[in-house]
């Protein structure tokens, strides 16, 4: 690595082009933004320059604060889930015979490479009052009612009732574990692959159990991939717009959706500024949260 | 205790010999793979129920009423559609192209030089990549409402391009890591000067990353939708975009279709990269 | 080392790549760019439109039409606020044309290039209506009403919004509108209070009761009602007459009705926004759709009331019969059209608002 100024100008032309663009097409907007947060509504929406923190504080009156906590909520419960579905998952690929782990790996990307649109509106088709999983369900429930009456049995089911799994939490939810499962999984594999195994042998021969092996010996090695992928996951899932929308109903709104709601029919670009502004800063506080523990367990960056 | 022992047993079945399970072969186990199956049947069943269903002759498309192509042939002759997947490539190919080349340029900056304030310039970089999506959405909106831009497909892809460039970095950057400068070195001590260095020298080692960097950039491009929607003004919707205002409005099979010819795409994109990178790599490695 | 003609290769190949597609790039055609070019970008709601509509424009004029849908007025408005994003032809419906004109977001529309003007309704809520005086700033389109559509089989015949609006009877099986000043309008009405009123605590309490009322509301279905009643996602939804009419011949356990608080009567109108690219195409496609003939297959396609006298030679009589789409004075008399509220605006934005984020 040279010193910048030994060639000062292959370093400019290199540098200037990007980082002017960077700084016009992003920074710049984002000041805007970061001005407007400080702005004040005209009363048929137009936006005032000003200096209130009023929709600073407007953010953390209860109605607005609920769905941030809300939100805050549905991810962790996202990250949750993807750890639990997630972790085996790349357990098996990182332990799997070599001339399959690739073919496995690829099983587990290529849905993400999908576009998010799609891959969130096929769940609606599986969800709804009348789809597959509902019709699954009543399948079964047809069945075991013909078994019962076979049986001479009475009818213990009752008739069928649909499961409500759209246009709610749960919905969004399990679209929210559906798209982000893979940035759980590559981070945790990732990093089983290059465990040494020997720790996990020698683990087992001395007696522990699977289990006991799994929490106290994997997985605290595993830990900076595992928290990588639980971050990912995190920030993800906290900031996404499209699967609430398409998703979710009334009562699962998400700070995504608020703040594209006061760009849109809502017509307060200042409100709409400061959330999206609080959005980031949570963002870049748990980014810091990981490059902080990244560095203090051994710097391994991803 | 490991439950080892009770393995044996079941391997001892005289018409196969299998090998003893040993204690790390987790994905020999019967409850992994049954755990892997079923997240696998989870990861695939969405996107091939939507598949299939593309093909059912049913307008409100909720039961399986038969096998039909005319759902394709309707988005084939949807012109808006078209228009839709026309504006998709264009600014596919022009932000791939222009993010490509800054993106480039940016990593190289990033690997060679060093310079004060780079600490907290790398982190200015990575920016676009970390930001919620909808926060870069909205202000980007705000940015061309302010200086009085109309919404079409110059802001769309001025979008695209920015989303992309740190990521053509960042791939960029991974593969100068492992170029040995010493080659560098020995050219310039045989006489050649800086720009004939990079050309012959640099870039070709460069070239699987700039490829790399390129359909990245491509994918990302053609699969965005959150920014682009924010973006995006009249006779410049996109692919993605004009899919969200089909699923809001009028759910039939066309839209599985469209969806199915969306997805078709970028999975030929993404397995052509794939292949061109490990070819190319396989390549370098055998040349030397 | 054999690097040197790889590299020679890879330049030249790239060099290539990068000028074809910059020649490409330029053969472009320029979009918006001149004279007024044969185009129209129209931004409508969805199935609002006959089927024929458009292809017979563009067949008369040459024209080619740009479709964009939106799903409600906000929409529409939000979009437009920032500044027209290329539209030439927009459907607000009443009180918005009135913000519009006050914002001066519309363009006055000139009468003599619509020469179909003189079918229009002679009726003054037709050819004179408050909220745009002497058609100044658009012509009128279609009107009607909001009302239930609900499942007979599974569904009470509904005599009060209240069972939208105030009772856990059908929870989680009811779809309101996501308009906000219809769906707040309709509840204040509901409470006996007008629907344009100015009244924070008549706001308040409708906002209340909206919030109570949640949970038991499985959607705020943006124009898509009369598809989730159909797909049994809902059994009783609050939408336009004309949605809930058309789907009722696909399947005929449905129907439509008018409870008895009243209803909000609507119109919508055909405007051109400032800053239109093609003003001049703009008038011609008003023009079309006020030919009786183009208008009647319209109303018979979306079943909605047209504005459009000469239009109803052309129409079957039993749509003209039908009280849904043709409601009857009494229920007109009964219901009250949205009007603009002026400054008190920010409070009903604020009182969705509240009501969506609850």
């Amino acid at each position: 690595m040279q010193d910048w100024r030994r060639d000062k100008r292959a370093f400019g032309v290199l540098i200037l082009p990007p980082s002017a663009w960077l700084v016009l097409f992003f920074t710049l907007p984002l000041a805007i933004v970061w001005v407007y947060s400080f702005g004040e509504r005209g009363p048929l929406g137009q936006t005032l320059l000003a200096l209130s923190f009023d929709n600073y504080g407007r953010a953390v009156e209860w109605i607005n604060l609920s769905i941030i906590l809300k939100s805050v909520w549905i991810a962790a419960v996202t990250t949750a889930i993807c750890l639990v579905l997630g972790f085996p998952l790349a357990m098996g690929i990182a332990f799997a015979p070599a001339r399959y782990k690739n073919l496995l790996l690829l099983l587990v990307i290529l849905p993400f490479w999908t576009n998010l649109l799609i891959r969130t509106y096929a769940w609606i088709a599986v969800l709804r009052t009348k789809g597959y999983l509902n019709f699954a369900l009543e399948w079964v429930h047809e069945r075991i009612g013909a078994v019962l009456s076979l049986l001479g049995l009475p009818d213990l089911l009752g008739p069928f009732e649909p499961l409500l799994l759209l246009y709610n939490q749960p919905a969004v939810i399990i679209g929210l574990v559906y798209v982000n499962l893979p940035f759980l999984v590559l981070p945790v594999y990732a990093t089983l692959e290059k465990l040494d195994k020997s720790y996990l042998e020698a683990s087992l021969d001395l007696g522990a159990g699977q289990w006991r092996t799994l929490f106290s010996v994997t997985a605290p090695l595993a830990f900076p991939g595992i928290f990588t992928g639980l971050l990912l996951v995190f920030i993800l899932a906290l900031g996404t717009f499209l699967t609430p929308d398409l998703l979710g109903g009334p009562r699962s709104i998400m700070i995504g959706n608020l703040i594209a709601q006061q760009f849109g029919p809502a017509r307060d670009w200042p409100f709409g500024s400061a959330l999206s502004f609080l959005l980031m800063y949570a963002t870049f506080v748990f980014l810091w949260i990981k490059a902080a523990v990244a560095r203090q367990g051994g710097g391994v960056s991803y | 205790m490991t439950d080892i022992a009770a393995k044996p047993a079941v391997a001892a079945a005289p018409r196969r010999r299998r090998a003893q399970i040993t204690p790390l072969e987790y994905t020999r186990r019967r409850w992994l793979q049954i755990v892997l199956l079923a997240n696998f049947f989870f990861l695939y069943f969405p996107i091939v129920a939507l598949v299939a269903f593309s093909f059912n002759d049913s307008k409100r498309n909720i039961t399986w009423q038969g096998f039909t192509l005319k759902y394709y042939r309707q988005a084939y002759e949807n012109a808006a559609l078209h228009e839709a997947f026309t504006n998709s490539m264009i600014i596919a190919a022009t932000s791939t192209l222009v993010s490509t080349a800054l993106g480039t340029m940016l990593g190289v900056a990033l690997h060679r030089y060093r310079f004060p304030g780079k600490g907290a310039f790398d982190g200015w970089i990575h920016l676009p990549i970390v930001i919620p999506e909808i926060c870069m959405g909205v202000a980007m909106l705000a940015f061309f409402a302010a200086v009085n831009i109309q919404l079409g497909l110059f802001t769309v892809t001025v979008s695209h391009i920015a989303f992309s460039i740190p990521f053509v970095a960042v791939v960029i950057r991974a593969r100068m890591s492992g170029f040995d400068e010493a080659l560098e070195e020995a050219s310039r001590d045989l006489g050649a000067d800086r720009w004939q260095t990079f050309w012959n020298v640099t870039f070709p080692y460069l070239l699987p990353g700039v490829v790399a960097g390129a359909l990245l950039a491509l994918t990302l491009s053609l699969d965005d939708f959150v920014i682009t929607f924010f973006t995006s003004g009249p006779g410049s919707t996109t692919f993605p975009v004009k899919i969200y205002s089909m699923v809001r409005f009028s759910v039939t099979p066309e839209v599985n279709a469209a969806s199915t010819v969306l997805i078709v795409l970028t999975l030929t994109l993404t397995v052509t990269a794939m292949v061109i990178q490990s070819r190319s790599t396989r390549k370098m490695t055998a040349r030397g | 080392m054999s690097k040197p003609s790889l590299s020679r290769f890879s330049r030249r190949n790239f060099l290539h790549g990068a000028s074809a597609a910059a020649v490409a790039f330029a053969a472009l055609p320029r979009r918006g760019w001149g004279a007024e070019e044969k185009k129209l970008n129209v931004y409508n709601w969805d199935t609002y439109i006959g089927e024929t509509t458009l292809t017979t424009f563009t067949d008369t004029t040459g024209i080619a039409v740009q479709y964009d849908l939106f799903a409600n007025n906000e929409e529409l408005f939000a979009k437009l606020k920032a500044g027209n994003p290329g539209y030439d032809v927009i459907f607000p419906s009443d009180s918005y044309v009135a913000d519009m004109i006050s914002l001066n977001m519309l363009m006055p529309i000139d009468h003599g290039k619509i020469p179909n003007l003189k079918n229009i309704d002679p009726d003054p809520n037709f050819s004179n209506p408050a909220f745009n005086p002497g058609l100044k700033f658009g012509v009128p389109y279609m009107w009607g009403t909001i009302g239930v559509g609900y499942r007979k089989s599974k569904v009470e015949t509904p005599t009060s919004w209240g069972d939208l609006l105030d009772s856990d009877k059908y929870s989680q099986r009811i779809a309101l509108l996501a308009d906000a000043r219809s769906v707040m309008g309709i509840a204040l009405k509901y409470l006996g209070y007008s629907m344009n009123t100015t009244n924070q605590d008549e706001l308040d309490k409708v906002r209340d009761l909206l919030v109570k009322q949640k949970p038991h509301i499985k959607t705020f279905a943006p124009d898509s009602g009369q598809d989730l009643l159909l797909s049994g996602e809902v059994d009783i939804v609050m939408e336009w007459n004309g949605d809930i009419i058309s789907t009722m011949e696909e399947d005929a356990d449905l129907a439509y009705v008018v409870p008895k608080e009243g209803t909000q009567v609507w119109t919508d109108n055909i405007c051109i926004p400032v800053g239109a690219p093609h003003p001049e195409n703009a008038h011609a496609f008003l023009n079309h759709i006020h030919d009786p003939e183009v208008n009647a297959e319209i109303a018979n396609t979306i079943k909605y009331a047209t504005a459009n006298k000469a239009a109803k030679a052309f129409l079957p009589t039993e749509d003209l019969a039908n009280p849904a789409i043709y409601p009857p004075s009494e229920v007109v008399s009964n219901s009250e059209s949205l009007v603009s509220v002026g400054d008190f605006t920010p409070m009903y934005d604020r009182a969705w608002t509240e009501i969506l984020a609850a």
